[in-house]
């Protein structure tokens, strides 16, 4: 059991932190208020962006190999450094399930908040969340 | 060592729900993939032109015009009954639909109309396929599902078929939707048996 924990720290994935911001990033994309971003940052980007803080279990394994497996899921379903890239759409789409994703509290999920208490979000900045996205989604609606 | 025992039990925990998640939906994220990179180069040319664009079916003979909109009627109804089972079998049909669709019969303007909304319904559709036990989930995907069908049928028709485009101002928390309907009677996907009959016929489609 020891031997294979030894054996298996040296097999790490590869990191998910390109370092740059694009200019499809969400933040570029729309007029996003600060408060808005900084808990996108603190609660969301680590999964669903090409971007992720990394605390220090991300160096043991098997650990590793979960997050990296979260966090291709999650960007498979949504990419903020991505998200100018999506058609217009979707990206009403985009904005909506997520407001109904923090709404249902389906997301962050429940593994996350348990080790980032930042991700444990406050009624207020649930709402916060919630109320930006679904105006920005109406307001494009609209013009489309 | 405490750090690592607990770091394993959640590693454990965490990996097996990941498993349960992954395999439904694995086969359905290698397709997205592709018509994601596909789509990302056509996103500036196709930003909405579904709204505009008013063109009957031509090729019905290749194009699942009619295929399409039955599976959604059959959501549609699942949804009304208040069947989360049914729907999400509607939801898995329509990507199923989706996924062999033939676009080489159609016009440049019609494909690229297609392309945008089929990218967006085919991800509602897997999501409702894959929530079998959340119908509240299924309803807000469905939401923004019948607006990509109302925007499919003004591109493509109606598959020959009379549709109506009925409205309920209580659904989606008070803010209102729509939906497609093949009957006339009222027949409420949002709310179901708890209110039927909310809602008005807004446009025959014919």
């Amino acid at each position: 059991m020891l031997i294979i924990f030894i054996v298996i720290q040296f097999i790490q994935p590869v990191r998910n932190k390109s370092g740059q911001v694009l200019s499809t990033d969400f933040g570029k994309v729309y007029a996003v208020p600060g408060n808005v971003q900084a808990v996108l940052q603190n609660a969301c980007y680590d999964c669903h962006s090409n971007n992720t803080m990394y605390p220090w279990y991300a160096n043991i394994q098997p650990m590793a190999w979960v997050m990296a497996r979260h966090i291709k899921n999650g960007k498979d379903k949504l990419n903020f450094s991505d998200f100018g890239s999506y058609t217009g759409r979707r990206q009403i789409s985009k904005l909506k399930g997520i407001a109904n994703q923090v709404k249902d509290d389906e997301m962050p999920i429940s593994s996350y908040k348990l080790m980032h208490k930042n991700a444990n979000l406050t009624t207020e900045e649930k709402s916060l969340i919630m109320d930006w996205m679904n105006k920005t989604a109406d307001s494009l609606s609209t013009e489309n | 060592m405490k750090n690592i025992i607990i770091g394993f039990a959640i590693a454990a925990t965490t990996l097996a729900a990941c498993n349960n998640s992954n395999n439904d939906t694995a086969n359905a994220k290698q397709t997205d993939i592709k018509n994601d990179t596909a789509l990302a180069t056509q996103q500036q040319v196709t930003k909405d032109t579904a709204g505009t664009q008013s063109t009957t079916a031509t090729s019905e003979a290749t194009f699942p015009v009619k295929e399409i909109i039955t599976g959604y009627l059959q959501l549609k109804n699942a949804l009304a009954k208040d069947n989360g089972q049914d729907a999400a079998s509607a939801g898995n049909a329509i990507v199923a639909t989706l996924a062999k669709v033939d676009m080489k019969g159609l016009s440049d303007v019609q494909m690229k109309s297609y392309m945008n909304i089929a990218d967006d319904l085919k991800e509602h559709a897997e999501h409702i396929g894959a929530n079998a036990g959340k119908i509240e989930h299924q309803r807000e995907h469905f939401i923004m599902l019948s607006k990509d069908m109302a925007d499919f049928v003004k591109t493509f028709g109606n598959g020959g078929q009379t549709l109506y485009k009925d409205f309920c101002p209580m659904a989606n928390d008070g803010k209102g939707a729509t939906w497609i309907s093949e009957v006339k009677e009222i027949k409420n996907p949002y709310l179901g048996s708890k209110m039927p009959d909310c809602g008005s016929v807004k446009e025959t489609i014919k």
